[in-house]
């Protein structure tokens, strides 16, 4: 009790503060008071921008959430099942995950359409974290259990299935959570490779004409819709320990 | 010891695909090198111009080393403010779980407002990329002596500082390990994102200059560098944190 009224007396302290350097421009014109970007964001005539954009995004993410996540899960079950193939798919995974998102987008865009490009290279974030955690997660069995599921006849499909899977599932919902900011800032990263609308787009267009209220209002958004389902993926992660952990 | 070659295949397959098929592909469509070069040609541009990544590679990589260690100094320190006064860590554990899932890269643009558009504002968005993971898992590893061993320390007449050398750090050491790990193959990559969004010095700008100017070879040859050095920092923070999980847990 006392922690989340201290909690909550943290975040309206930098709220507060926030508004306090944008008013007396400590920082000069580049930090705006919260009031105004509130005020721009909440505004009638901006809205249909504001929606567009987030849409687009928020489309483009959860695209390469799902093909992230679906690309991480198939890897990460071939590499157990067929162990002579971990060690090559675990360096595989960690030089995927190393290339440059600015390097990404271009190939992307020869490979696909500048329409998806957002969308793929938000799923090479999602397929490293999903990949990590799901590899991580079917090695939680214990030796005891694998002896049990032996003695009682068990086949390997079955062990899978059975034991392996399920006490993978709590790893794997970390990982869906963990991927939910890099998926977000993987769509954005594409957009800026010629994508029609989005919230990258918003980000970029209002850096270089120097709207600063509109760049703020952009990156609250991008924030809003970070936490947002962060915090569900944070519920679901409670449920999936609670369960299986 | 297996073979060299079973364990170049074993090891190295996935890369080894990939690579053949960026190939492949490019052959098969006989793609023009200014849209998508092979992978030889990239490698070819590496090896007859060196002198134009080297420059490159030590600015961003000397500011990604910097800002790395930086960014866990300060995120380390705080979290052990945060340890001594419950007061602090209460007021700061929310707003740091907010902003370590905020997503970074939106808020260079941000930054380079406010700081200006020059290599210490790269430095700057390295530091705060390292910062919040190292603030998280440091607190929470710090929280996470052996149980009974903080009533084993009072008893013993230990001071909260003895307390902290001898039993919070050690105990936090595994988790600042993995924090390390996070952030290593990130620090590059964060700092080559914040070069090519302000055009300043080093890989970042050296992508933007060269796919503006149709030189798509060197572009790509500045990203399979970084790539090379970010896979290597992961894989490096990986075998840190193997050793650091056997000596400390």
């Amino acid at each position: 009790m006392k922690q989340t009224l201290l909690g909550a007396l943290g975040i309206a302290l930098f709220l507060a503060l926030w508004e306090v350097v944008g008013r007396t421009q400590i920082l000069g014109i580049s930090w705006p008071p919260l009031s105004d970007v509130l005020a721009e964001l909440t505004d009638e005539r901006r809205r249909p921008l504001f929606l567009r954009a987030l849409g687009a995004t928020l489309e483009s993410t959860a695209l390469g959430y799902l093909w992230g996540t679906g690309a991480g899960l198939i890897l990460a079950t071939v590499a157990h099942l067929l162990p002579a193939l971990r060690r090559g798919s675990d360096r595989l995974a960690a030089v995927l995950n190393s290339v440059p998102s600015i390097a990404l987008g271009p190939i992307f865009l020869v490979l696909l359409t500048r329409e998806s490009t957002p969308a793929a290279v938000s799923s090479i974030h999602v397929f490293f974290i999903v990949f990590v955690s799901v590899s991580s997660g079917l090695q939680r069995a214990t030796p005891a259990h694998r002896d049990l599921f032996a003695v009682l006849g068990a086949d390997r499909i079955k062990r899978f299935g059975r034991l392996e899977l399920p006490a993978a599932l709590p790893s794997l919902v970390s990982g869906l959570r963990l991927a939910w900011p890099a998926a977000l800032i993987g769509a954005i990263i594409g957009e800026w490779f010629g994508a029609p609308r989005g919230i990258g787009i918003l980000i970029i267009n209002a850096m270089q004409n120097f709207q600063i209220v509109l760049l703020w209002c952009a990156v609250l958004l991008a924030v809003g819709a970070s936490l947002f389902f962060y915090g569900l993926l944070t519920l679901l992660e409670r449920a999936a320990y609670a369960r299986f952990g | 010891m297996r073979p060299l070659l079973v364990r170049l295949v074993e090891d190295y397959w996935g890369i080894l695909l990939l690579l053949f098929a960026w190939q492949a592909w490019v052959v098969v469509n006989s793609f023009n090198p200014i849209v998508m070069p092979t992978p030889t040609a990239v490698l070819g541009d590496l090896v007859s111009h060196p002198g134009v990544y080297l420059g490159n590679v030590g600015i961003t990589l000397s500011i990604a080393v910097f800002g790395l260690v930086a960014g866990m100094l300060v995120g380390t320190g705080l979290a052990v403010a945060a340890w001594f006064s419950p007061i602090a860590s209460g007021l700061l554990n929310p707003l740091t779980v907010l902003f370590s899932s905020v997503p970074v890269v939106a808020l260079i643009p941000v930054i380079a407002r406010l700081l200006g558009y020059d290599t210490s504002t790269v430095l700057a968005i390295v530091v705060i990329i390292t910062f919040f993971p190292s603030f998280v898992f440091a607190s929470s590893g710090l929280r996470q002596p052996p149980p009974g061993a903080e009533d084993l320390f009072r008893v013993l007449g230990a001071s909260r500082l003895d307390l902290l050398r001898r039993l919070a750090l050690p105990a936090a050491m595994p988790n600042l390990a993995i924090a390390f790990k996070l952030a290593a193959a990130h620090a590059i990559l964060a700092a080559m994102v914040a070069e090519f969004l302000m055009g300043t010095t080093g890989l970042g700008y050296l992508f933007a200059k060269t796919k503006s100017d149709f030189q798509t070879e060197q572009a790509f040859g500045a990203s399979l560098v970084a790539t090379v050095i970010s896979a290597s920092a992961f894989l490096a923070a990986g075998w840190v944190e193997k050793k650091v999980r056997e000596r400390y847990s």
